[in-house]
């Protein structure tokens, strides 16, 4: 009776079956024919708010403002121990460390053609400080001026041994003033011109932007006017892929660069692909708080060493996987002023066990608050934390997990809440300095409820570290600010877990870098 | 009788020229009006509720938008709280909020720094384009499988569509999609990647509706349609299924209890041909509940596409929502949860209509 209605909904049914595979097929990605379409696909997951380089503190922004924007000075490769010229041809630190001199380079031009002057750089460089975004920190106290068309001054009220460490950050990125202007950039927190920078771009960087996108995808296109070195690629796309869909995507070959995979995940990868297991800069650390009203325990020192004593590092980096690398120090192995890996902690169940019976307390129970669904490196905090839970039962204390989501644990971490804290600190810029912040009185020191004067000693190596001048005394100052840490501070370095990064057979150059992690202008295509 | 001044005699009163009125317009847009102000009604409760609910989530959105050092500044904090309302009292912002609504400003996202509109322009259409061809693949084969089973009760056909539906059913979509993803893309390269097109064709059509297929077709650009058709597949199929099992087992019952009433014997009886018979009557009466489920199934399918789009990289509102909702962007979390409240309401209400349409005694009621 219904044959003939019952065969045309099983012909559609196959048709659209078909439809859907046929067309599926045939859209191969061009990009997967490797440099032939000379477009790069790169996966990550996004954490990305702005592409304004005044504004841009997010990884992912990092990666784009590098590509678009120049900086005074810049790193070579991987190696951050030392800051190269850029759009600065030299430069030169005062023996006072109080005034950084630098020369411009003749012949650089913006995207749009005109050249880049000593009036964009003072410019972008006053802007950044002075509109208050999330970088305004990085030039606090330094004022910029113009002696020349050729020659800058940054000048700082105290010396500044760091600056040349911090000028590369591409939150500096030289923007072009007259164009700026014309949408509203300002030298003040009246600055309208992010809109405008989200969907252009105002650098003289070897890219620029075609397409910007917060949450989905970033367009980059060789910006043709530029002077230095072309780019391999012609285009660059960044797009917003989970983890696990990062993996199969970049080894079916539909992208080029996966940046964030997990040491689990990238075992075990076909050798067809290429893959870079580097210790990234970011150190992952427990804090214990000092504040006797957050805690009856923690501020107990004794109860600190126990914690130092008891916690089994060696496991902990079987759960991070291949590359990662315990902490000896806050500063990670990286920087200037990095402990040695040999000066890193050791587990001691037995010495955990007689510091906790010195302490004082019995059978103590703290919480343990942490970041739930917060991954660094593919490393998700979880783990870890019941890692550490059971550690520190076999030295007789209970620790009771309190997992939060980010922007929830975020507020009792910052607001110095946490009885015991499990967080990460990655470089705003890749100079020893920027760990003082862990000192009493000091940023993540308040964290930890440690107030200024709580440990006189630490803060004098401190105060010693911060106007140390040259390369030699300043390792010597941070390191012995780290011992002292080590010794007697709120804080427990754990490790720095592994930046994986697996690129396609066809891709060359690539090099992990703490503070842009790629620098998508030095790929080439094999 | 006849001294009371309201009988039949005398000038009707307004009473009596309301129900005149009333009486003209026809049913169905009688109907139509009564629902519609009634979307309305339920639209302003919707901001309401959304606005509530984001106000209630713990956390600190100054803390959550502005860097760690800009928060050491009292002047900059009080400066951001000022620029995004947040120093008036909750009334007075729903207040500004509702102004802003009426003239289609949602506000400013915190993260993007981009009108909310403008950003919703954007990540509305890709769901839209995704959960429309998951539902339109879902009506066309959970109705027909819902019919053959009916049909062919209790014969191989039937068991065989019956256990599909019911995989369908029970296996939960993300999981779908990963296994999906990892079949068809990594394993047997039947399909594209992430995305709504390939990277490369980013952009090569112009966004005119924002649907990636249709725009590919204005622009008369054959390659971006053929990759955008690709990309939507796996994920719309993989999204379709639940509704397709639910599809087909709801049209199957209503079908066989259609075929079991007395009209469709005697339609039968009288010698009608089968297929007028399965168009004109069993279906007609089949598709009421059938719609039912169908609407609220889209609903369910808006909600599936947050995983979905995470495992195929879709840049759809889901992700929009999960980037908002763990920034705590207020802005950005009031205008989804609009938008999410609407298209229901939009999908009741077509429901609500087509009853009217297919079923003249719905209009009534």
């Amino acid at each position: 009776m219904a044959t003939r209605s019952q065969t045309a909904a099983v012909l559609l049914a196959g048709a659209l079956a078909l439809a859907a595979c046929g067309s599926g097929g045939s859209s191969q990605s061009p990009a997967a024919s490797g440099g032939g379409g000379k477009t790069l696909v790169i996966d990550t997951s996004f954490d990305l708010k702005t592409a304004d380089p005044g504004r841009t503190y997010e990884p992912t922004g990092l990666i784009v403002g590098k590509a678009v924007y120049e900086t005074l000075l810049t790193f070579d490769g991987a190696d951050v121990t030392k800051p190269v010229p850029a759009l600065a041809e030299s430069y030169e630190l005062s023996k006072d460390g109080k005034t950084l001199t630098l020369k411009l380079k003749k012949g650089a031009t913006f995207s749009d053609g005109s050249p880049v002057t000593a009036d964009d750089v003072v410019f972008s460089l006053t802007r950044v400080r002075d509109m208050k975004g999330t970088p305004s920190f990085l030039l606090d106290g330094v004022e910029v001026a113009k002696t020349d068309d050729s020659t800058i001054t940054l000048t700082s009220k105290t010396a500044n041994p760091a600056l040349p460490y911090i000028l590369p950050n591409p939150a500096l990125g030289i923007i072009n003033s007259k164009l700026a202007k014309q949408h509203g950039a300002t030298e003040d927190a009246q600055d309208k011109a992010e809109q405008y920078l989200n969907s252009a771009s105002a650098g003289s960087g070897p890219y620029e932007i075609e397409s910007f996108n917060v949450s989905s995808q970033v367009t980059l296109k060789a910006n043709p006017k530029y002077y230095g070195t072309k780019p391999a690629y012609d285009k660059v796309v960044i797009r917003n892929v989970e983890a696990a869909t990062q993996k199969l995507n970049v080894q079916r070959g539909d992208s080029q660069v996966a940046l964030n995979l997990s040491g689990d995940q990238v075992t075990g990868m076909p050798a067809t692909l290429q893959v870079k297991k580097t210790a990234s800069a970011n150190v992952i650390f427990l804090l214990a708080n000092q504040d006797s009203g957050v805690s009856k325990t923690t501020p107990n020192a004794k109860f600190v060493e126990a914690v130092r004593k008891g916690v089994d590092y060696a496991g902990l980096l079987e759960l991070a996987g291949e590359g990662a690398t315990q902490a000896p120090g806050v500063i990670p192995s990286q920087l200037l002023g990095a402990l040695p890996a040999a000066a890193a902690t050791k587990r001691d169940v037995a010495g955990a066990k007689a510091a906790l019976a010195a302490s004082g307390l019995t059978n103590p129970t703290v919480k343990l608050e942490y970041p739930s669904e917060l991954t660094v490196n593919g490393l998700s905090f979880q783990p870890l934390a019941e890692r550490v839970q059971a550690n520190l039962k076999e030295v007789g204390i209970t620790v009771d997990l309190q997992p939060a989501p980010v922007t929830t644990a975020l507020d009792n971490y910052r607001n110095g809440k946490e009885e015991l804290g499990l967080w990460y600190w990655g470089p705003d810029y890749p100079d020893p300095s920027d760990y003082l912040a862990f000192l009493p009185g000091k940023t993540v020191g308040l964290r930890a409820g440690w107030k200024a004067g709580a440990a006189k000693e630490i803060e004098a190596a401190g105060a010693k570290a911060a106007v140390a001048i040259g390369d030699d005394a300043r390792k010597a100052a941070y390191e012995d600010v780290q011992t002292k840490l080590n010794a007697s501070g709120p804080f427990i370095p754990l490790i720095q877990p592994s930046q994986n990064i697996v690129t396609a057979a066809s891709v060359t150059g690539l090099e992990y870098h703490p503070v842009w992690t790629v620098d998508v202008a030095d790929l080439g295509v094999k | 009788m006849s001294d009371n001044p309201g009988a039949p005699d005398s000038p009707p009163g307004p009473g009596a020229a309301r129900r005149d009125r009333a009486a003209r317009v026809h049913p169905l847009a009688r109907f139509l009006i009564r629902r519609i102000l009634l979307a309305v009604l339920m639209a302003w409760g919707i901001t309401l509720v959304t606005f509530i609910l984001t106000n209630l989530v713990p956390g600190d959105p100054v803390a959550a938008n502005l860097g760690q050092r800009a928060l050491g500044d009292p002047a900059i904090v009080a400066q951001w709280r000022a620029e995004h309302g947040l120093d008036k009292p909750l009334w007075q912002q729903y207040v500004i909020h509702l102004q802003g609504l009426f003239h289609g400003d949602l506000g400013v996202s915190q993260q993007s720094h981009r009108p909310v509109s403008q950003d919703l322009a954007e990540f509305v259409p890709a769901t839209l384009e995704l959960a429309g061809a998951a539902i339109l693949v879902s009506l066309l084969l959970g109705v027909a499988f819902g019919v053959i089973a009916a049909l062919r009760r209790d014969r191989a056909a039937d068991h065989v569509l019956r256990l599909l539906s019911l995989i369908g059913i029970s296996v939960p979509t993300f999981w779908l999609a990963l296994v999906a993803f990892y079949v068809f893309f990594y394993r047997l390269q039947l399909t594209p990647g992430s995305g709504r097109v390939d990277a490369a064709l980013g952009g090569a059509a112009p966004a005119v509706t924002g649907l990636q297929t249709v725009d590919a077709l204005l622009a008369g650009r054959w390659d971006v349609f053929t990759s955008a058709v690709g990309h939507l597949a796996t994920p719309a199929l993989v999204l379709a299924l639940y509704t397709i099992g639910l599809l087909t087992r709801f049209t199957r019952s209503a079908v066989l209890e259609v075929l079991g009433q007395d009209y469709v014997r005697a339609a039968r009886a009288k010698g009608l041909p089968g297929r007028t018979i399965l168009f004109r009557y069993v279906l007609r009466s089949a598709l009421v509940p059938v719609i039912t489920v169908a609407g609220l199934a889209f609903g369910s399918l808006l909600s599936g596409t947050v995983l979905v789009e995470a495992i195929f990289a879709w840049p759809g509102i889901g992700q929009y929502a999960y980037k908002s909702a763990t920034t705590l962007d207020l802005p950005a979390v009031m205008g989804v949860g609009l938008v999410v409240g609407i298209v229901y309401l939009v999908i009741n209400l077509i429901v609500d209509v087509l009853y009217g349409v297919i079923d003249p005694r719905v209009r009534l009621q």
